[in-house]
């Protein structure tokens, strides 16, 4: 018995190892299709957003969120209305990230507002990639492990592995370039601007969100985190097309749940938006919907 | 509570620390903290089958004792029928109810009458198809006076519920399992780590094969009237990979964490896809089920000391009841009809048991003649696969009309590459290792030992890279 122990005891370090070294050869020169569990996409509005998010400081408002928030809160409207910004939003990022994000940049940015763009699709997830895209484009640190942890998935742990190696390797340019979409623009302020396109009209099977608990724990950690700073907390729903957002019926569930949170405002029933004119696909506004959806966000800031 | 779960790999560690630590001196704390441990596993499942287990197993336990306490032969065949006719009854209501009364009323419908069928839409207990036969063979085998009755219902519980094989076997016989748990295990370190080895090689064919082929097999078999000959072969092949990884992957699992405990399981699977002919390999697939109706089955139907057609009756039927032991659908039925049919040929020419040693044994490479043997079994296999993975007989007639067509020569729409290349890798550790009793058994045993642990943290590897990252159940659980 206790020579097993012994044994154990040695073969884990040994096989953790190994299992390191594999994964850095792998991920270096395997081609993309046999790197199945290691989804690392480095590169991207991601990795520039965390590059400028690390040369500023001090905005007047810090936006959190999903695509819709990075896709959806343009810092040249809200300059124009006097307010200094930056778009910490990530795609799909989901609570449990938004936690980590925060607690690394809360006080670089030292915001007098956050606009907190809540959906409930990222409630409902389970945050992989959005966990694999900020370790992917992050300096990683013990929340990156504890973040790790407990989404407890394979590939989460395989992308915070490789970019302990990436962290301390030179990344290839071509890899930075590789992510970039040709229709999208980033824009200083954390802001990605699509190039005008227009929703072409869908209608969709009736659903049902299916909200997560752990991300509501995540959810509310980073709400007393806020809370604690004296921060005005702003929860907002950016609107999708009614045809999509109308095809779920738990929509008020998740709007009461909000409201117990504090300030929360659902742009699907406060804004009349065309799905076709303002949005370029079903889940996020083109320029013209962001414009609309911007003034009236800055109507609700000055209230 | 699935063997690729976090929560059996929390289970496990757990119950053998226990086990060899605090309840290693005593045979009896042994025997009830493995007992209590398997009825935790299945409850896990769902807590309210257990009561079905415990009844299956108190049956069999005291109409095993009974029998054995009577000297009449009328009061022994009494007890013998009551104990088959209950556990075959529990089975039939719960897998074939539904089946039968389906098929009747379509059976009904084709004479011009109109039934609407009651149905019970039961949910199958996990498990019963296996723990049934545990039961049925120990019965029998006391009526048959092959075995005493056991006394102890801790062990008798033991022997029908042990938790690696309770779920999807192997199914053990009392014979070969009782002793075991009657006996004190001692703690042997080469066993211990012989099982940890075939768990890991289990896991790699479940979570890298199995499911990535799994993946590829369901997306084109559930859409196969829009795919080309090409593609529906590449999907048939996926199966037949599927099949195996999962099937002889559990039984790995099970086997080793059986060694862990110091018991031994019978060996269930022997490198089947390396048979010659299709007896071989059922001589190598399923090992435990194929000998079970071979014993309790076919050799009782006077087996191949009778007439011809005797001989053929008696090959249909245990085929066919293996077909419909898989499931109450009749792609199973003839699934099994097939493979009779490819089996009888050679029983009736004698030609059933010219290959008894694994092929091309001592040698690193098949002959000519052994590789086509190989691969046409293997396709002979694949075929009938076909009907087994099918949802109707209609869908299996009309994919191996598709294959059979000119669109067989189309480049297949779903070609996964990274899996072709999986299976060649798994295809020759487990030609290299095919005279063990599991591929990775003695392959690099005379290695030293970094090199022999590099290679087990390279399958960990593997298995991390490429596992599916939902939870998937064994195949073989439905059964």
């Amino acid at each position: 018995m206790k020579k097993l122990l012994i044994s154990i005891s040695l073969f884990i370090p040994f096989a953790a190892f190994i299992y390191c070294f594999l994964l850095i050869i792998w991920g270096t020169f395997a081609p993309s299709s046999f790197q199945k569990n290691l989804n690392y996409r480095i590169g991207g509005h991601m990795y520039e957003r965390i590059r400028e998010a690390q040369l500023t400081s001090k905005v007047d408002i810090l936006f959190l969120g999903s695509s819709h928030s990075y896709r959806g809160f343009d810092p040249r409207i809200f300059k124009k209305g006097g307010f200094s910004t930056f778009n910490l939003g990530s795609s799909s990022q989901s609570p449990l990230q938004t936690e980590v994000l925060l607690k690394r940049y809360l006080i670089h940015f030292k915001p007098n507002i956050i606009i907190y763009e809540v959906y409930p699709g990222t409630f409902s997830s389970d945050g992989v990639e959005s966990s694999i895209n900020i370790l992917a484009n992050d300096k990683n640190d013990m929340e990156s492990i504890k973040m790790s942890l407990i989404q407890n998935h394979i590939k989460v742990y395989n992308a915070l592995i490789f970019s302990f190696y990436k962290n301390y390797s030179a990344n290839n340019p071509d890899e930075l370039k590789s992510d970039l979409k040709e229709d999208d623009e980033y824009i200083s302020g954390g802001y990605v601007q699509k190039k005008e396109m227009y929703n072409n009209r869908k209608s969709y099977k009736k659903n049902k969100w299916k909200l997560n608990n752990d991300q509501f724990s995540a959810f509310e950690k980073t709400i007393n985190l806020i809370k604690k700073e004296n921060i005005r907390l702003i929860l907002v729903q950016a609107p999708i097309t009614e045809s999509y957002y109308s095809s779920f019926s738990n929509n008020l569930d998740f709007d009461n749940k909000m409201k117990s949170y504090g300030e929360y405002y659902n742009f699907n029933e406060l804004l009349q938006l065309d799905d076709s004119l303002h949005f370029y696909d079903s889940n996020h506004l083109n320029q013209s919907g962001v414009e609309v959806f911007n003034a009236e966000i800055l109507k609700t800031i000055k209230m | 509570m699935l063997f690729n779960s976090f929560n059996f790999a929390i289970f496990l560690p757990l119950v053998l620390t226990l086990y060899w630590i605090i309840s290693s001196k005593h045979l009896k704390v042994q025997n009830i903290l493995l007992l209590i441990s398997s009825y935790f596993f299945y409850a896990c499942w769902d807590w309210k089958f257990l009561f079905l287990l415990i009844f299956s197993t108190s049956l069999d336990y005291l109409t095993g004792i009974q029998i054995a306490e009577s000297n009449n032969e009328r009061i022994r065949r009494f007890w013998l029928w009551l104990s088959i006719a209950i556990n075959l009854g529990f089975l039939g209501i719960f897998k074939y109810y539904d089946f039968f009364a389906q098929s009747f009323s379509e059976g009904l419908l084709q004479l011009g009458f109109h039934v609407n069928p009651w149905t019970l839409n039961l949910i199958l207990p996990v498990g019963i198809s296996f723990y049934t036969f545990h039961g049925l063979s120990y019965v029998i085998d006391i009526y048959h006076k092959k075995i005493q009755a056991e006394r102890n219902i801790v062990d008798y519980s033991l022997f029908v519920s042990f938790f690696p094989l309770l779920v999807a076997g192997p199914i053990e016989r009392a014979t070969h399992l009782l002793p075991q748990i009657q006996k004190k295990r001692e703690f042997n370190y080469n066993k211990v780590t012989d099982g940890l080895k075939q768990i890991l090689w289990g896991l790699f064919k479940k979570m890298v094969i199995a499911d990535n082929c799994a993946y590829y097999a369901d997306l084109i078999f559930n859409n196969s009237e829009n795919h080309s000959g090409s593609t529906l072969l590449v999907g048939a092949v996926l199966f037949s990979f599927q099949i195996y990884g999962d099937f002889s992957g559990y039984s790995d699992i099970a086997l080793g964490t059986a060694r862990l405990f110091g018991i031994e399981l019978l060996q269930n699977f022997a490198f089947p896809y390396f048979s010659r002919d299709i007896s071989e390999f059922w001589r190598r697939w399923h090992i435990s089920l194929t000998t079970w109706f071979r014993d309790y089955i076919y050799i009782p139907l006077g087996g191949n000391r009778v007439s011809i057609l005797k001989k053929i009756r008696n090959t249909f039927i245990i085929f066919l009841v293996s077909g419909f032991w898989h499931g109450a659908n009749w792609t199973f039925i003839f699934w099994g009809a097939l493979n009779a049919l490819f089996f009888l040929p050679l029983l009736l020419t004698n030609r059933n048991r010219l290959n008894l040693e694994i092929v091309a044994k001592h040698r690193i490479f098949p002959n000519f003649i052994e590789f086509i043997n190989i691969v046409s079994t293997f396709l002979l296999c694949t075929f009938t696969w076909i009907f087994f993975r099918s949802e109707n007989i209609n869908q299996a007639v009309s994919i191996i009309i598709t294959i059979f067509s000119t669109s067989i020569v189309q480049i297949p729409e779903i070609f996964p590459f990274y899996i072709i290349i999986l299976l060649i890798f798994f295809i020759a550790v487990e030609w290299l290792g095919r005279e063990g009793n599991y591929a990775i058994e003695n392959i690099v045993i005379k290695w030293k030992r970094p090199i022999r642990w590099a290679y087990y943290s390279a399958l960990l590897f593997l298995i991390g890279m490429f596992m599916q990252t939902e939870e998937t159940a064994f195949i073989y659980f439905q059964f």
